[in-house]
């Protein structure tokens, strides 16, 4: 990646390229929704609780949609909450981030041959960051925010017309 | 007023009521009930004479034995570093043989008189065929939303209820999912 921030030679001021700034910015302050669907959640808010103390990324929960970045999809994923995730998902602002977390979420897990349980959450909306675990400890959940950080400094905001959702290379919805 | 006193002044009313058994559950004592009609005066006379003021729960039990699940994603092979071929891991489960298996529900009502300090539970069995009783809706208010809830699960009707729908599976699952013989229909999500 090389030195991407640079002093300007007798100056306040510094040269960088607008993509690694506008990335920058975008990595320090993932902003997840507040929403826990099973027993991940409590894992959740452990990470989110002062042992763990997501505030040091700059993951701070966020009570509504639209001030969001991130939805961590935090537990089992039934037919009936199907069309609420849908909905949610679709009322966040762009650049959105999906992380899919514990083995309910990544693939229906132990209630694969239920009735009730959607078999992954990636039937219904992109995941960028999967986790496996039943449940994932703090630090994993951690470890996915680290990633996702990794995946949004490689993005190129500038330099193509591509949406950012097309950027990531997910499916348009 | 004790467990026997309470029985033996339902037993002279409904002649169809007997004591099967010590219940299993901690606390709460059985009547069964084998007349459909009795249903509803038994439980009218339990709330009104008798002081049984509190509805614990209402649910079913399906006593039809095994069957093949149809319509379910089963892998009969789920382990993936077994070699092809092998043994399935998971098999059919097999009926337990001498269990009385029977093409009936068992609706089960359990009672609590606060007062009192006694327990009851009141089990009627129906044949699985055009399951029906009687709603206790009327009597306590509890029962509107788990009657609804045994409907959804089972498919027992409850007749005279004010509002028997769909309570917990979505709209599009069609059938009754805990009953014994229900067939998934892929939705979806699936």
């Amino acid at each position: 990646m090389g030195v991407k921030i640079e002093r300007f030679p007798g100056g306040d001021y510094i040269l960088t390229t607008a993509d690694f700034m506008a990335n920058w910015a975008r990595e320090s302050s993932l902003w997840p929704l507040t929403f826990g669907l099973a027993c991940c959640a409590i894992e959740m808010m452990g990470a989110y609780a002062s042992r763990f103390d997501f505030d040091r990324f700059g993951v701070i929960p966020r009570p509504s949609p639209r001030q969001a970045d991130v939805m961590i999809i935090a537990g089992t994923v039934v037919k009936k909450m199907a069309e609420p995730i849908y909905r949610i998902y679709h009322q966040m602002p762009e650049p959105k981030f999906v992380i899919s977390m514990g083995s309910c979420a990544n693939c229906g897990g132990p209630y694969y041959d239920s009735y009730s349980v959607v078999k992954g959450v990636d039937k219904i909306i992109p995941v960028d960051i999967y986790i496996a675990g039943c449940p994932p400890r703090p630090e994993a959940l951690q470890y996915a925010v680290i990633k996702l950080q990794e995946k949004i400094r490689r993005l190129k905001p500038t330099q193509s017309n591509a949406t950012p959702d097309q950027e990531k290379g997910s499916r348009t919805w | 007023m004790t467990f026997q006193e309470v029985l033996e002044k339902i037993k002279a009313k409904f002649s169809s009521i007997t004591v099967p058994e010590p219940s299993p559950v901690k606390g709460y004592s059985t009547a069964k009930l084998s007349a459909k009609e009795d249903l509803f005066p038994l439980m009218k006379m339990l709330k009104e004479d008798l002081g049984f003021d509190y509805l614990d729960f209402v649910t079913a039990v399906d006593w039809k034995g095994p069957v093949d699940p149809k319509g379910y994603i089963m892998d009969p092979n789920p382990n993936p570093f077994l070699p092809e071929g092998a043994t399935p891991q998971s098999m059919p489960e097999a009926p337990t043989p001498g269990f009385p298996y029977r093409e009936n529900f068992e609706v089960v009502y359990a009672l609590t008189n606060l007062k009192e300090r006694i327990k009851i539970f009141v089990r009627l069995e129906i044949p699985r065929s055009g399951a029906a009783v009687d709603s206790v809706v009327s009597l306590w208010k509890t029962a509107d939303w788990q009657e609804r809830e045994v409907f959804d699960l089972l498919g027992v009707i409850f007749t005279n209820h004010p509002n028997l729908k769909k309570i917990l599976t979505p709209d599009f699952i069609a059938g009754h999912p805990l009953r014994k013989d229900y067939a998934h229909v892929k939705d979806q999500y699936d």
